[in-house]
């Protein structure tokens, strides 16, 4: 009873990651095509921008406690879920319309696929994938911080965060797309990835730093409690080790050198970054603005697997 | 249109939990569910100078809920006598408002999956009866009127005690006062 009907769990985290994944190899993917050229990204990563969205779309209707009417999140335009739904299901669609412009005829047995000669297509659905994948990368931050009563969400911050968050993890997994299929113009965009996931991840590392600082000192009481938890509460050794060493400092090295190997591996690491600082946000949001007595009254309360409860149940 | 609110007098209050149990028995509630629980703050100071009291706690029926706002589904909704709700067969347990109310008035059913609170025991009041919390309150701790009607108690006590409200501070005007 302690912890049961605290609010949301693992899955929703997840769903963070691969949908501001997605948003973030969408907005690489309309940024390049617009700014830069046709077909300079890998079309796998194209195709698969999309796919994770619908992945983090099907741990969300796992998180719900129920799944079959997921449907109805559609329906309170008010509603900031709504609107995000909506919006990662128009980026879901617009992603893989326009990845379609990349794929090979040959492998349908065609000489050409009839729309890839619709230029003006293309460009549309290029800038639409990056409004809907920047919305979509900054979808989750917007979401946390306006829960006022949620010490460590609450503030502009964590939109920030997340941006960033997904554009290094968008910009990782375009990169070992790349790796899986090269982009079919050259030159590609490939070389500078690293670099720029690099100086993405630094950026991230200076405003996590800013972040938990001023939470700690500039903010309320709660935000400050809130806070400690991640200097040496119990966030503290998931966040210096998987978050700060293992999804950023390292990677972050891995990226600046030049064996192709070592990037992958570099990027494969803030991918576990990514996930991991998603599931500690999430689970950072425990803390509430809590009532008089209230704690003291939540430590009284039984864990729910006492026999004296499961009797009622004979 | 009556406006409900509620008035709880922490002075009254002895902290008997028999809010929490007529809650529980009336909304049928699982054993692991509670609408309306009771707080306690200390004992504090120095003997023989000590202070205790107690803070009934249930949904606070906000004039600005963020509970509603939060819903995606439109389940989680506010009568236009301020009592706000959950149709039940709307909501499809995102959560989105037990992780916006900054009162922990909402919990999730796991059994049915939908978020469940109190709802001032509506049925009741629509044919003029008053929430069984206040019915049961053998302190007379909570007082349960219209806050547009001058002449009612919960109108006086509000106007005219030490009245104050949780969390203030978050503007979400809530329809629950305390009285300290």
């Amino acid at each position: 009873m302690k912890n049961k009907h605290e609010g949301w769990g693992w899955m929703l985290a997840v769903d963070f990651f691969f949908a501001g994944m997605g948003g973030g190899m969408l907005v690489i993917a309309g940024i390049v095509e617009l700014f830069i050229g046709e077909g300079r990204i890998s079309l796998v990563g194209n195709l698969l921008g999309p796919v994770f969205m619908c992945i983090g779309c099907i741990f969300l209707v796992f998180e719900l406690g129920r799944p079959f009417q997921s449907w109805r999140v559609f329906m309170n335009p008010k509603a900031i879920l709504t609107v995000g739904a909506w919006i990662m299901s128009i980026a879901i669609v617009v992603g893989l319309a326009y990845a379609s412009f990349g794929l090979n005829p040959a492998w349908f047995g065609m000489e050409k696929l009839f729309w890839q000669d619709w230029n003006g297509v293309r460009k549309v659905l290029s800038v639409v994938c990056l409004v809907t994948g920047l919305v979509v990368a900054t979808y989750p931050g917007v979401l946390l911080s306006r829960h006022k009563c949620r010490p460590f969400w609450v503030g502009p911050g964590m939109i920030t965060l997340f941006l960033l968050s997904s554009l290094v993890t968008g910009v990782a997994a375009q990169f070992l797309s790349g790796l899986v299929l090269p982009p079919v113009a050259v030159p590609g965009v490939m070389q500078a990835l690293p670099a720029l996931a690099g100086g993405l991840l630094f950026f991230q590392l200076i405003i996590w730093i800013g972040y938990i600082w001023v939470k700690r000192t500039g903010g309320t009481e709660a935000e400050a409690a809130s806070a400690q938890r991640w200097i040496d509460g119990d966030i503290s050794a998931s966040f210096k080790s998987i978050v700060l060493l293992l999804g950023t400092l390292v990677p972050l090295i891995l990226l600046l050198q030049s064996s192709l190997v070592a990037q992958a591996v570099g990027a494969l690491l803030v991918l576990v970054g990514g996930v991991s600082i998603r599931c500690l946000v999430v689970r950072a949001g425990s803390d509430r603005t809590w009532l008089p007595g209230e704690q003291k009254y939540k430590n009284r309360l039984p864990f729910g697997d006492e026999a004296f409860l499961k009797a009622w149940n004979k | 249109m009556a406006r409900y609110a509620m008035v709880i007098d922490t002075r009254r209050c002895i902290g008997c939990h028999s809010c929490t149990v007529a809650c529980k028995v009336h909304n049928e509630l699982p054993v692991d569910m509670i609408y309306n629980s009771v707080t306690t703050v200390g004992p504090t100071g120095i003997y023989p100078d000590l202070h205790m009291y107690n803070v009934p706690t249930l949904c606070m029926h906000c004039a600005n809920a963020p509970c509603v706002d939060a819903c995606p589904t439109g389940a989680s909704q506010k009568r236009e006598d301020g009592v706000v709700f959950i149709e039940d067969k709307k909501c499809v347990g995102c959560q989105a408002c037990i992780m916006a109310c900054p009162y922990g008035a909402r919990v999730q059913n796991h059994a049915t999956g939908a978020a469940q609170k109190c709802d001032f025991c509506k049925d009741r009041l629509d044919v003029g009866k008053k929430p069984h919390c206040v019915n049961t309150c053998h302190q007379k701790a909570r007082i349960f009127g219209d806050l547009d009607d001058e002449t009612s108690e919960v109108y006086k006590l509000v106007h005219g005690e030490n009245s104050a409200r949780l969390l203030g501070e978050l503007n979400t005007e809530p329809y629950v006062f305390y009285i300290y």
